[in-house]
């Protein structure tokens, strides 16, 4: 059963008085703050200037009437569908509708086999996507690791090749540089037919940083990012502030920057081209104080992550952002607990696009083939409690429960057989119930053991290919593909 | 084919096609023997190896269970005496003090899908009538149940006075809180943590 775009929105850490007091703050950060930019941008800068923008003399700051943003983030898609080529995991991203998949940077992987960290590969990245197209929870595939057994030059065709041909799934990247998306762009119309009609179904979208916290554009990712709305590519708007260090330590002020950060990518893009379509891209979290690293398994990124869904469905605007992150080493309890925590409250919340929920270990540093197994698993259970308690009077079995009478049992009935395996969440297999005699006679396996099970099993089908042979021979001959 | 579809039928929980297809079997003149084990036993053999598995879940082997019985309704009048009592005949119940029989059940229903006579003496059952049932019906192996740790004690005090009655019935012990060790322990014959294994736990006693 499909756990994909189930409603969220039962969580709700902001009262709607916090929601409008958060965005009302926003909107003043951005009149009174503004945010700064970096050379490279004055197209940019131009465009918001004679929108009505101010730019001060000194030519460092921007600063957004009000009216200006709210017209603008008004004109942004209520709802984007991010296409698959499996024919079954279109994501219709809108209102609550809550999906969960793969996210993340990560260069360091632990060995399926060995169980030791090691650098990341291409080849990693390929069966890493082969492993979440056989897990029937993780909605997209979201690049989750860098290859770094090939150039840096070679990364954004090679990566999106890799994902593209292991799964079926959306695919989401981030792109190096403006280059790199025409390359990109070029190689997916090829298997789409034709540039037209990879606008009419996005079947890839970018990731675009735009925005270093605290309130400055990136020149690099915001150039892409505007390349991509004028060639109607999904964008995501990220950005990811660190309470303590990158945004204030209170996760209101932390709110309160992202959603303006927000604010401003929006009305850039709008300004770029109106109606393009794009998720508001807030992903808000915490430095760990002992480091100033990234805290990706606290509780309250789960709170905060809710929190930032609310600001953006205020605006009406689809969201990315971030879940099941956990800042243990491995596949252990903690990222048991961490995982679950966030990635629950995310679901109940009602975000639309949480990437880094399945897979990611040590914050976003490492991924492992079977953590993805046991994320399957926390995400399938996660939405199965979006589907909640269905009452009625087939659900109520009154009539079976007359049939069966007192000091009966219901284990043969009809209504038994009919819902047994529909009204209690199935798994992946990765979670134990046998009893104590059945577990040691399978070998005491514990869950990390019985996830790595599952991910060769899933490895050790025929390989299928979602590049058809006769396009993958034009890919090769075009680009210097490295798979 | 129609073994492989009685087979087939069992699989599928569907009693009314086992029946069909059992009595066109006999009407056909098939051997009884035949149809018994390629056709029901063999089947609830896979039945209970994908139990086992975990691929199939307690309600459908015992709905496999009932659609195989009511195949071997329609042979029974037609077993020779030798093939009748040739699986062996097994007396079951929940131990003294116990009232819990939804296993017990299944492995009654498992065993008498792998075509053993089963006495169900039920639950709360006196050790005394474990004896002397067994000894009424001739019967090969004696199974005990317990669900509760306060009750498995009445499963050491049953198996011991078979052994003072001078019986040669074998014994086998299962429940939840049961172990193989405790099965060592109180001198049982065999064990098992599921209905499949306990048909093979007879099995071998048996054979």
């Amino acid at each position: 059963m499909s756990s994909k775009g189930l409603s969220g929105g039962i969580y709700k850490p902001l009262s709607p008085e916090s929601i409008e007091t958060l965005h009302d703050a926003s909107l003043t950060l951005l009149e009174d703050t503004g945010i700064t930019y970096e050379s490279g941008l004055e197209e940019t800068v131009a465009m918001l200037a004679s929108a009505g923008a101010r730019v001060d003399s000194g030519g460092s700051r921007i600063r957004f009437p009000r009216e200006l943003v709210l017209e603008q983030a008004a004109k942004a898609p209520s709802q984007v569908i991010l296409y698959a080529r499996d024919g079954k995991n279109d994501l219709d991203l809108t209102e609550d509708k809550v999906h969960l998949g793969t996210g993340g940077a990560a260069v360091k992987i632990l060995d399926l086999e060995t169980g030791e960290q090691r650098s990341s590969t291409l080849k990693d990245l390929y069966e890493i996507g082969r492993l979440v197209d056989g897990l029937n929870h993780i909605h997209f595939f979201l690049r989750p690791c860098i290859p770094t057994d090939i150039p840096e030059s070679e990364y954004d065709v090679n990566m999106f090749y890799a994902c593209l041909k292991a799964t079926g799934k959306h695919v989401m990247s981030g792109v190096n540089d403006e280059v790199g998306l025409e390359k990109i762009v070029e190689m997916a119309s090829m298997l789409a037919g034709g540039e037209e009609e990879l606008r009419q179904k996005p079947f890839i979208s970018a990731i675009t940083s735009f925005s270093i916290s605290p309130l400055k554009l990136c020149t690099q990712s915001t150039k892409i990012m505007q390349a991509c709305n004028r060639r109607g590519i999904p964008v995501a708007l990220s950005a990811a502030p660190m309470s303590g260090s990158t945004s204030p330590m209170t996760m209101a002020g932390t709110l309160a920057q992202l959603h303006a950060e927000q604010l401003a990518g929006i009305t850039i893009c709008q300004l770029t081209q109106p109606g393009a379509p794009l998720l508001y891209g807030g992903i808000p979290g915490m430095a760990n104080m002992a480091t100033m690293g990234y805290r990706g398994g606290g509780v309250e990124c789960g709170m905060m992550n809710a929190a930032i869904h609310q600001l953006a469905a205020h605006i009406h605007v689809p969201n990315y952002n971030s879940a099941g992150l956990s800042d243990a080493k491995l596949p252990d309890a903690q990222a048991g607990w961490e995982k679950a925590m966030t990635v629950l409250l995310g679901a109940m919340g009602g975000s639309n696009y949480m990437h880094h929920s399945a897979g990611m270990l040590e914050s976003m540093l490492t991924v492992a083939h079977e953590q993805y197994v046991i994320d399957d698993e926390i995400i399938g259970m996660a939405c199965k409690v979006l589907r909640g308690i269905d009452v009625d009077a087939e659900h109520l079995a009154l009539d079976i429960i007359d049939t069966v009478g007192p000091a009966g049992n219901f284990m043969m009935s009809p209504h038994t057989m009919k819902y047994m395996r529909s009204e209690y969440f199935q798994g992946n297999g990765v979670t134990d119930s046998k009893s104590r005699h059945q577990w040691e006679q399978g070998g005491s396996l514990d869950t990390r053991e019985r996830a790595r099970g599952i991910a060769r099993k899933i490895l050790q089908t025929p390989e299928k290919s979602y590049i058809p042979e006769a396009i993958d021979q034009k890919i090769r001959q075009k680009f210097n593909i490295l798979l | 084919m129609t073994i492989q579809e009685i087979y087939n039928a069992v699989l599928a929980f569907d009693e009314v096609t086992v029946t069909a297809k059992t009595q066109a079997e006999i009407d056909a003149g098939t051997a009884v023997d035949t149809i018994l084990n390629d056709g029901l036993i063999s089947a609830m053999d896979e039945v209970g190896e994908k139990f086992s598995a975990g691929d199939l879940f307690v309600p459908e082997m015992l709905m496999a269970a009932q659609a195989m019985k009511a195949g071997l309704e329609l042979l029974k009048p037609l077993l020779s005496g030798e093939t009748a009592r040739s699986k062996g005949t097994i007396v079951i119940g929940t131990v003294k003090g116990d009232l819990h029989d939804i296993g017990k059940n299944l492995v009654a229903m498992m065993m008498e899908g792998a075509g053993f006579e089963v006495v169900d003496l039920g639950v709360d059952v006196e050790t005394d009538a474990f004896v002397t049932t067994a000894a009424e019906k001739g019967a090969d192996v004696i199974a005990l149940s317990a669900l509760l740790t306060t009750t498995m004690p009445a499963m050491e005090s049953t198996i011991k006075a078979v052994k003072e009655a001078g019986m040669s019935t074998k014994t086998i012990i299962g429940g939840a809180p049961v172990t193989q060790a405790f099965a060592d322990q109180i001198g049982a014959d065999g064990y098992s943590a599921d209905a499949p294994g306990a048909v093979e736990a007879v099995r071998r006693l048996i054979a």
